[in-house]
């Protein structure tokens, strides 16, 4: 006996309104194995929080069952953080990163964008604006051709400036340059597009990162994790974040070693997203941290910091929901150090830890890998560098660190910079 | 406008019964409960595929008081409840067929004791099995049951499943550990079944009775589960095979010799192929079939047995046999395997996965007739499953818009489900019988038990609320 077998509630889908390519979306099984790693499913406990919950929202959308206008659609379009945690844990491989880009593209077309992502985006946009914010502060710039000339190496590599990285810490793309001097740099580059991207406009996003390629020669090294990812989605191999390019190259030198009050430090790390989760590069930054001090990992490392991207701005309240459980793991640990890989999770670590008064302090791994050369030492006494006295730009290094006490410590009289 | 939209959300025609919102709200508070359209839709599916529905009111209760205040309401109101844990079940069993109120219960997802002295742990419904496992573990106890979706599942919808797993050989499956629960009955009373004890005989043991009743008879709130002492190691080996069928032929023999290991799992080339794409653990794609073994216990005897099953893989032909060399290769093994089906989304668009089971010495004469069918109706049909437990996992891999290969995909799972019943097998080992497989549940037990299981339903259940349209219905 073979009885009929039920028929679907509500047969097969109809056409879609074309939003979404159907192989992104046909992808999911809503199998479930990405809820435990979804830093907003992990706040709510809801399913529409969930990746598998807003890909049955953009199937509803496609399909037309609910419309743009939807307030569940709205919200959840906007609380994705968009950090891709659940991508690596994906067994069927469901392109998240892609699927919400489409999303956005739809639901925040024209004037449904929200006002700070339309700001931004129109901010980076133009190069001459960000040169000329560039020139203010002194971010890492070569001539042309720096060290020897172009036409005697085979390999050109260069370095790229993240908008916001040349803008917050300027000092990130010095140290990269000081680490590899064979990096052109040219200070007229525009933006990547990733904020593009990320903000529902991907179309601009992919022009303005083939735009970058162009300009720049040869390797595009980078200190953005979250640049990374995405000019690496439109331009391929040819992009490198920092510590994988000083894998590829390395040096028949000593790295150095960071210490302090006269031993190996302890510095921990946390990971860029979209530099774990979209290009699988993490053990990378985690051995140069190890060569140059007692790495220690720091419980939920690879989960989203609450930066992501333009969404500290967006949604500020649950960036901090985001990142209240990380900053408990940091201090937990009273590490010396945290290293970032993203200027975003820079500001983000550097702004919750100062609000705490830890004494832990965030810096870029192109920065602690200069103070393990002997670079400018951070300015606290307590720090005691082996080598590290001689240095034309005193404490520079350590000026944007977070040991600047909070204006309403107390305390900040004792514990300011010596 | 968002406010104004959810107000006529509210009264929509076709919506929640007016005043069914306001009265859920009073029991549970505004913010746990959803009825807009957006708010509502993802709990009109779970993991199966094909089937969905349209709740019209999700509710997250708090407590068991709550949750009995929400079935009573819902009693009177005469609107269908369904239970749900983490959705990812395999049988529709959680799809609201016939809408009205989602009862989910992740809120309630404590772990609330672990007795090392007593052997056992407490919990509730919403904690995942991978927290109460963790919870367990930390203890130096092992909590056995291990289903391959443990890090999502709750342990309520493990319990109302009866879920299985990669250990159920060795262990067998929930209901081997299930020693008492916390139900709310559909008419909203509060019971309590079984309780710490080992031995208990007062009364019919509706504990087991519950225990895979798919959310059709009583809502579980609160599970008392059974815990063994953690083994010392475990370690896991790999075998290869030409096909499935002589990977079968191992199984048989590794049983016939006596050996009961932990952990016997079979993948054919399909799945190892999709399985690797996702894991990059150096399976071997040229293969046929892989065997999976693994034993838990003292060292000596885990190796000893190890080593014995793989000269008994290689006396019955085995291409291969490689030993984990350390835990975590073990652990990465076994993760891989529990990724099996999502990770067979890689090769197409829909996964049709099926749950047969047969006596162990019938698994080579029923891995022979999945291939038959699959090739009779023109189908790729990846084979993965608990070999040891005669637990199969045929999975149809298709393009979900070409419909003339879903209704073939249909045809041939017709005919896998009778000739499981054919060879003394049942139409689901582990995942239930839910909405998918309620119309072959007559071939598997007959219309006098069909009728029983009616009558049980009734009784604990006479307005029919809870979950209808699956078992008992």
């Amino acid at each position: 006996m073979t009885p009929a077998l039920p028929e679907p509630v509500e047969g097969p889908e109809p056409e879609g309104r074309g939003i979404f390519p159907a192989e992104l979306l046909d992808r999911c099984i809503s199998c479930g194995f990405c809820l435990p790693a979804c830093p907003t499913y992990a706040l709510t406990k809801e399913e529409k929080s969930s990746p598998r919950g807003r890909i049955g929202l953009m199937r509803m959308l496609e399909t037309g069952e609910l419309d743009e206008d939807d307030p569940t659609l709205q919200h959840e379009a906007s609380f994705c953080l968009g950090c891709r945690a659940c991508e690596p844990v994906c067994p069927a491989g469901v392109q998240y990163g892609q699927l919400l880009e489409h999303w956005r593209d739809h639901q925040w077309r024209g004037v449904h964008v929200p006002p700070v992502a339309a700001a931004l985006r129109e901010a980076v946009e133009h190069p001459k604006l960000i040169e000329t914010a560039g020139r203010l502060v002194p971010h890492g710039r070569t001539e042309a051709s720096p060290v020897g000339a172009a036409e005697d190496r085979t390999e050109r590599a260069s370095l790229m400036l993240g908008c916001f990285e040349r803008g917050l810490f300027p000092r990130v793309s010095r140290a990269a340059l000081a680490l590899r001097p064979e990096l052109e740099c040219p200070s007229d580059q525009g933006c990547c597009g990733a904020l593009h991207a990320h903000n529902g406009d991907s179309a601009t996003g992919v022009a303005l990162a083939e735009a970058l390629g162009e300009r720049l020669p040869g390797t595009i090294v980078t200190t953005a994790g979250g640049c990374a990812g995405h000019l690496a989605h439109v331009l391929g191999d040819r992009v490198q974040e920092l510590s994988v390019y000083l894998a590829a190259h390395p040096r028949d030198e000593p790295l150095g070693e960071v210490l302090v009050d006269g031993r190996r430090a302890r510095v921990g790390l946390q990971d860029s997203c979209h530099l774990r989760n979209g290009l699988g590069v993490w053990e990378e930054p985690r051995a140069l941290v190890a060569e140059v001090a007692d790495y220690v990992e720091v419980p939920g490392a690879a989960s989203c910091c609450g930066s992501a991207g333009s969404y500290s701005l967006l949604r500020p309240r649950d960036s901090r929901r985001v990142l209240a459980p990380k900053l408990d793991a940091i201090e937990a640990l009273d590490l010396d150090l945290l290293v970032t890989v993203n200027p975003g999770c820079q500001r983000q670590l550097v702004t919750g830890l100062r609000r705490r008064r830890s004494r832990t302090r965030v810096l870029s791994l192109a920065e602690l890998l200069v103070l393990a050369r002997g670079g400018p030492p951070p300015r606290r006494r307590s720090w005691r560098l082996r080598r590290g006295g001689a240095n034309d730009e005193p404490g520079e290094l350590a000026a944007h660190l977070n040991d600047r006490p909070a204006p309403d410590d107390p305390g900040a009289a004792g514990a300011g910079p010596a | 406008m968002a406010r104004a939209r959810q107000l006529l959300d509210a009264v929509r025609p076709g919506g929640p019964p007016r005043g069914l919102v306001a009265d859920l709200a009073a029991v549970v508070g505004r913010d746990h409960v959803r009825w807009t359209a957006g708010d509502v839709a993802p709990f009109g599916h779970d993991a199966t595929p094909l089937f969905s529905g349209r709740p019209d009111v999700v509710v997250f209760p708090g407590s068991t008081a709550e949750v009995a205040e929400v079935l009573r309401i819902a009693s009177a109101a005469g609107v269908p409840v369904v239970p749900r844990g983490a959705g990812s079940n395999l049988s529709a069993g959680t799809v609201p067929l016939r809408g009205g109120v989602v009862l989910v219960l992740t809120r309630l997802d404590r772990v609330l004791e672990v007795s090392r002295d007593e052997l056992l742990v407490v919990a509730q419904a919403g904690a995942t099995t991978a927290e109460v496992a963790a919870a367990a573990g930390e203890q130096g106890l092992l909590f056995a049951p291990d289903p391959g979706s443990r890090t999502v599942s709750t342990v309520g919808g493990n319990v109302a499943t009866c879920a299985g797993g990669l250990r159920g050989l060795k262990y067998g499956v929930t209901r081997n550990y299930v020693l008492g629960l916390e139900v709310v009955l559909p008419t909203g009373e509060i019971i309590r079944t079984g309780g710490r004890l080992w031995k208990d005989v007062a009364g019919y043991d509706l504990t087991r009775l519950l225990t895979g009743s798919e959310g059709t008879l009583g809502v579980i709130t609160e599970v008392t589960l059974a815990l063994l002492p953690m083994p010392a190691t475990a370690s896991t080996g790999v075998a290869y095979f030409d096909d499935l069928a002589t990977a079968s032929r191992a199984v048989s023999a590794v049983l016939g010799a006596g050996v009961v290991p932990a952990t016997l799992e079979f993948l054919d080339a399909t799945c190892i192929a999709a399985v690797e794409d996702f894991a990059h653990l150096g399976l071997r794609t040229d293969a046929g079939a892989l065997l999976l073994f693994g034993d838990d216990g003292e060292p000596d005897v885990v190796a000893r047995n190890l080593a014995r099953m793989g000269e008994l893989c290689t006396a019955e032909g085995a291409l291969d046999v490689t030993l984990a060399r350390e835990v975590a290769e073990s652990e990465a093994l076994l993760s891989a395997r529990r990724c099996t089906l999502p990770a067979l989304s890689r090769v197409d668009s829909l996964l049709v996965l099926e749950d047969v089971t047969v006596p162990r010495p019938r698994l080579p004469e029923m891995v022979d007739r999945i291939a038959d069918v699959a090739r009779r109706h023109d189908l790729t049909v990846g084979t993965f499953g608990h070999a040891g437990d005669g637990n199969l996992h045929p999975t149809a891999v298709l393009d979900v818009h070409d419909e003339a290969a879903v209704g073939r995909t249909h045809a041939a799972f017709a005919e896998i489900f009778a000739a499981a019943i054919d060879l003394d097998g049942t139409i689901t080992g582990e995942h239930g019988v839910g909405a998918a497989k309620l119309p072959y549940l007559r071939a598997r037990l007959g219309d006098d038990q069909l009728a029983l299981l009616r009558r049980i339903k009734t009784a604990f259940d006479p307005a029919g609320i809870l979950n209808p349209g699956k078992l008992g219905s």
